[in-house]
């Protein structure tokens, strides 16, 4: 055969043969079709009632989330048992009957009555419609006594989380809220369990798997008008773990207060001349709308809403964090059921940002109570000693700059102690440049600054300490001498949260221990890594704290925590927020209080007590609170002396 | 430029516009099904059905401009890296987990299907290079066993026997066209019958379990039985006109499982009865007949074997599926070409789509 011959022939076999594969696929088409005539027509009687009976509803049965109580048993996060309501079309009959008896029996209000009728005109009659999802007991058992001239509704018993300490606890619990989208994207088990609410933030995120528990399986028997007759278990569901933690809620009660009067009396609200502020103050009505009810008369005379800021409470000896209070708050309850965008939208509004939980993800520069950091780093190289001595003319020149102390004129010569206890600008200056930028920050570091603690509360922030790599890194240009100048007294790019300060103390305090924060009650004694600071120096910078409170020229002397309690050691720590420029200095500097708020000075206080064998340290930021030693210490005196009251009781 | 345009405009003349309007009518009753799938909404699977299926259709666009020539020098090559893929893939997998899937940039993807168009390329590839005088000699049949065998392994090692199975008939229909004696086809159906005892008792227990469900589904009615149940109550009682869009009982109150992907044509059937299944089944049948036309017109042995290839994986994505769902065959978890929801099903429907464009615009026949 030829080429082209042998060329046609075979051709010739596929087109054949393909046509013969053509042909079988109708064949097996064909019989498809008869095979699906069989099912739907021959047979379709038999499964229609197979499907209008249909037998048994599988249902995923979640888990009771394991519960959040304080060091004292106290509930801060439980479950409530809630009844839904569905309304069944198919079995109700007359739609509009079946509401109008339920609208006699329960509170329903025509808007939800108004949606419920929508949707039976829009979805399939079999589909049931949910009416309520927070029936009382009363409600409910005036419908269960009735049930039997109610077709079609049926209820179900759910499991609702609550929050009984509401916005005292809910930076630190956090929240739960139905599933995301995004987290069945994530893990596809959860699909299966449309009713389960799920950790967002604070504790209640970072503890979920604990929390969460193993959800079972029933099936539930049901009959031909939609009620269930029987429930078979096929598995319990597992609930989820209680989780002690360390706070102490009486404790956080009073620091809250504490924090949010700050140096001012509440006034009372209903007196005309309040009302009269709050008419002609917006800032102030945003306050009122998202929940506030504590409005404040500052030094001035001025209706102001309560301080902002953040305070921690930590036990040296162990980590527990005793109380954290980030203001402003909010109540986590609003976050359980459908959020209305009206609450959302009041919280967004707010003009302080009550979501955003400043202990850990408030950004502060520590200003001087990050002097401890530098005088450490410089006594444990050896460039300084106790003795060592500067003079402090009330600046210090570098180059063509001018670097200010606070003390227009000046402290004098002083060694390192006097320099804390004082708050001297200059002396850190000076001890800066001979001490260099790499150590002060590899010091800040081993206290703590500069990375995130670790603590069981998602989104902490790690701060800043910066270096020369860091700015080359970031800023693309090299770091100089004038920025070791401004990061000695904690300003310029350094940047702590209040937990890191308290932290940072905690460590400072303890001496030999390189404590980590736990929100958690500790049960057994922690195995914290060693600090592995010279006791040395680290001797005299705690000399330098006790000065702060107990020296004649102490920055906080006026409010040293009373001597039956031991005494305490602080530092305070006065931020600026705005440059001062030179034509402001020379003309005098404006008195905080004077300023816009958005303009004042942050207060910081980082302290620890008692003096000897110290047990608790505390940091205490107020934005824009004026001075660190007329605002934040006084917070931190009464705080810590609230602690021992409380904590001498338990 | 002139001529460049001319070619462009010749290019899309001779795209096979109605195969691609019917793929197209296909990915939009997809899109129909899954929206009420979700009870009515766009989300999570009907949005971005109708977006995949868009992309679809772009790629068989852009393989149109691609001469189809140049499949012939890339067949081997192809066939090779998609081996090294499942292979790699069960090094992953390894410690007795199932590895079907890797996921790259955010796409979870199932490199079994298109594993499918790379061994139909290569089989065609194969048998277009052979001297036509020995396509009467068993031993030029052996080569491709070897070729269909290696993926065909490493799927079932997954364990993936659905996929298999497909991928091996679907290959195996190229030795048939490609004129392999009848005599050997009847040895091999012989062969075939006596090895099954032994096939079964290589079976993970779950695929057993699933064939003797198959065998008798009531036995079962909550377990494995549960979903061949339920889909003959859900298609059953759709009867001859359906229960109407959204109104699918069995459907939408979750009584059918996998509705999104396996068990969509059931849940048409709950809603659309008799008609829209068998209208569905003669939209195949013209894609999978528009395919098969194509065949005769294309110029090479190579072109050819593929369309037909082609063909034939459309023909068994289809009728696996439906003889599954109506209780025919077992559960062994077949989606439905273009309507189910799943990206990599679809991506290799459109990918054999795009060849056998490629095939019809840029390699035709000789003319004498």
């Amino acid at each position: 055969m030829s080429r082209r011959g042998m060329q046609k022939e075979s051709r010739r076999v596929t087109g054949r043969r393909t046509f013969l594969l053509g042909s079988g696929m109708l064949l097996m088409t064909s019989f498809l079709s008869g095979r699906l005539y069989q099912l739907q027509v021959a047979q379709n009687n038999r499964y229609k009632r197979l499907s209008d009976r249909n037998q048994f509803d599988r249902r995923v049965v979640p888990p009771r989330r394991g519960r959040l109580v304080d060091r004292k048993m106290r509930l801060l996060a439980g479950n409530a048992e809630s009844y839904l309501l569905h309304l069944t079309p198919l079995y109700a009959g007359d739609i509009d009957h079946a509401l109008a008896q339920l609208a006699s029996l329960i509170d329903l209000n025509e808007a939800v009555i108004e949606q419920v009728r929508e949707k039976a005109q829009r979805g399939p009659s079999f589909r049931p419609i949910l009416i309520t999802e927070s029936l009382t007991q009363r409600e409910l058992s005036r419908l269960a006594v009735r049930s039997a001239y109610l077709p079609g509704v049926t209820f179900e018993k759910t499991l609702r989380r609550i929050y009984p300490q509401g916005a005292l606890t809910g930076h630190v619990t956090g929240y739960v809220s139905p599933l995301t989208s995004r987290e069945i994207e994530e893990d596809r088990t959860l699909g299966e369990l449309p009713d389960l609410a799920t950790g967002k933030i604070g504790v209640e995120y970072a503890l979920e798997p604990e929390l969460r528990g193993v959800p079972g399986a029933e099936r539930v028997e049901v009959n031909a008008r939609g009620r269930p007759i029987r429930v078979f278990r096929d598995f319990e569901p597992e609930s989820g773990g209680d989780v002690k933690l360390a706070l102490d809620i009486g404790l956080q009660q009073h620091v809250t207060e504490i924090l949010r009067r700050g140096k001012s009396e509440p006034v009372d609200m209903s007196s005309p001349e309040v009302q009269r502020a709050i008419a002609g103050n917006l800032e102030l009505k945003q306050h009122l709308a998202s929940g506030e009810n504590m409005l404040l008369r500052d030094e001035i005379g001025k209706i102001t809403p309560p301080e902002s800021g953040a305070v921690v409470v930590i036990d040296i000896t162990n980590g527990e964090i005793l109380s954290m209070v980030s203001s402003p708050t909010y109540d986590p309850n609003i976050f359980t059921d459908r959020l209305l965008t009206r609450d959302w939208r009041r919280l967004n509004d707010h003009p302080r940002n009550p979501l955003l939980n400043r202990v850990t993800a408030g950004l502060y520069a520590p200003g001087s109570t990050f002097k401890m950091v530098v005088a450490l780093a410089a006594l444990e190289a050896g460039i300084i000693d106790e003795n060592t001595r500067h003079f402090c003319n009330g600046s210090m020149e570098l180059g063509n700059a001018t670097f200010h102390c606070w003390l227009e004129d000046g402290h004098g010569t002083v060694n390192v102690v006097r320099a804390l206890e004082r708050s001297c600008d200059v002396f850190f200056y000076e001890v800066a440049l001979k001490t260099g930028i790499q150590r002060i920050k590899d010091m800040a570091n081993r206290l703590g600054l500069g990375d995130v603690t670790g603590i069981d509360i998602p989104g902490e922030k790690a701060g800043i300490i910066p270096y020369h790599d860091w700015k080359l890194a970031t800023h693309g240009v090299v770091w100089t001498p004038g920025e070791t100048v401004v990061a000695s007294i904690g300003q310029g790019y350094v940047l702590t949260t209040p937990l890191q300060l308290a932290v940072m103390t905690a460590r400072l305090a303890s001496g030999t221990k390189a404590v980590t924060p736990s929100l958690r009650a500790v049960e057994t004694e922690p195995d914290f890594k060693p600090l592995d600071i010279s006791p040395a120096a680290l001797r005299i910078v705690c000399k330098g704290m006790f000065e702060v409170m107990h020296g004649g020229l102490g920055t906080a002397r006026a409010h040293n925590l009373p001597s039956r309690f031991g005494g305490m050691a602080g530092k305070t720590g006065t931020v600026q927020v705005k440059r001062i420029t030179k034509e402001q200095r020379e003309a005098g500097v404006t008195k905080n209080i004077e300023r816009p708020w958005k303009e004042r000075d942050h207060a910081l206080f980082v302290g620890y007590a008692p003096v000897k064998n110290p047990r608790y340290a505390v940091a205490v930021v107020v934005e824009h609170g004026g001075s660190g030693s007329s605002m934040a210490a006084p917070i931190a005196r009464a705080t810590l002396q609230r602690v021992f009251e409380t904590q001498g009781r338990a | 430029m002139a001529t460049e345009n001319v070619t462009i405009l010749r290019t899309m003349l001779r795209i096979p516009w109605h195969v691609l309007l019917v793929a197209a009518v296909l990915v939009s009753i997809g899109a129909l099904a899954l929206y009420s799938a979700s009870e009515g909404s766009w989300t999570p699977w009907a949005g971005r059905h109708a977006i995949r299926g868009g992309v679809g259709v772009a790629m068989v666009l852009v393989l149109a401009f691609i001469d189809f020539r140049i499949m012939r020098i890339w067949a081997y090559p192809i066939y090779l890296l998609s081996v090294v893929v499942l292979i790699v893939l069960l090094g992953i997998g390894s410690g007795g987990s199932v590895a079907r899937w890797i996921t790259i940039g955010g796409f979870t993807f199932q490199p079994s299907e298109p594993t499918k168009i790379a061994v139909l390329l290569a089989l065609a590839r194969y048998f277009d290079s052979q001297p036509l005088e020995k396509m009467r000699s068993i031993l030029t049949y052996l080569p491709p066993l070897v070729m269909i065998a290696v993926p065909f392994i490493l799927i079932i090692e997954q364990p993936d026997l659905g996929t298999a199975l497909a991928l091996a008939l679907g290959s195996l229909t190229v030795l048939f066209v490609a004129g392999l004696p009848w005599r050997y086809i009847l040895v091999a159906f012989i062969g075939l019958a006596a090895a099954a005892p032994v096939m079964w008792s290589q079976l993970y227990p779950y695929q057993k379990a699933r064939v003797m469900t198959f065998l008798n589904p009531e036995s079962d009615k909550l377990g494995a039985g549960y979903q061949i149940t339920q889909s003959k109550i859900a298609l059953g009682s759709g009867g001859m006109f359906g229960k109407g869009f959204l109104m699918g009982s069995q459907s939408q109150l979750n009584y059918l499982p996998e509705k999104q992907t396996d068990f969509v044509f059931t849940m048409i059937g709950e809603e659309f009865g008799l008609i829209g299944n068998l209208f569905i089944l003669v939209l195949y049948l013209l894609l999978i007949g528009g395919v098969l036309a194509i065949s005769y017109r294309v110029g090479s042995r190579f072109a050819q074997l593929t369309c037909i290839g082609v063909a034939m994986m459309l023909f068994l994505y289809v009728f696996v599926n439906v003889a599954m769902v109506t209780g025919l065959l077992p559960v062994v978890g077949a989606p439905l070409p273009l309507i189910s929801y799943g990206g990599t099903a679809m991506l290799t429907v459109f990918l054999g789509l795009g060849v056998v464009t490629s095939a019809v615009i840029h390699d035709r026949p000789e003319q004498d």
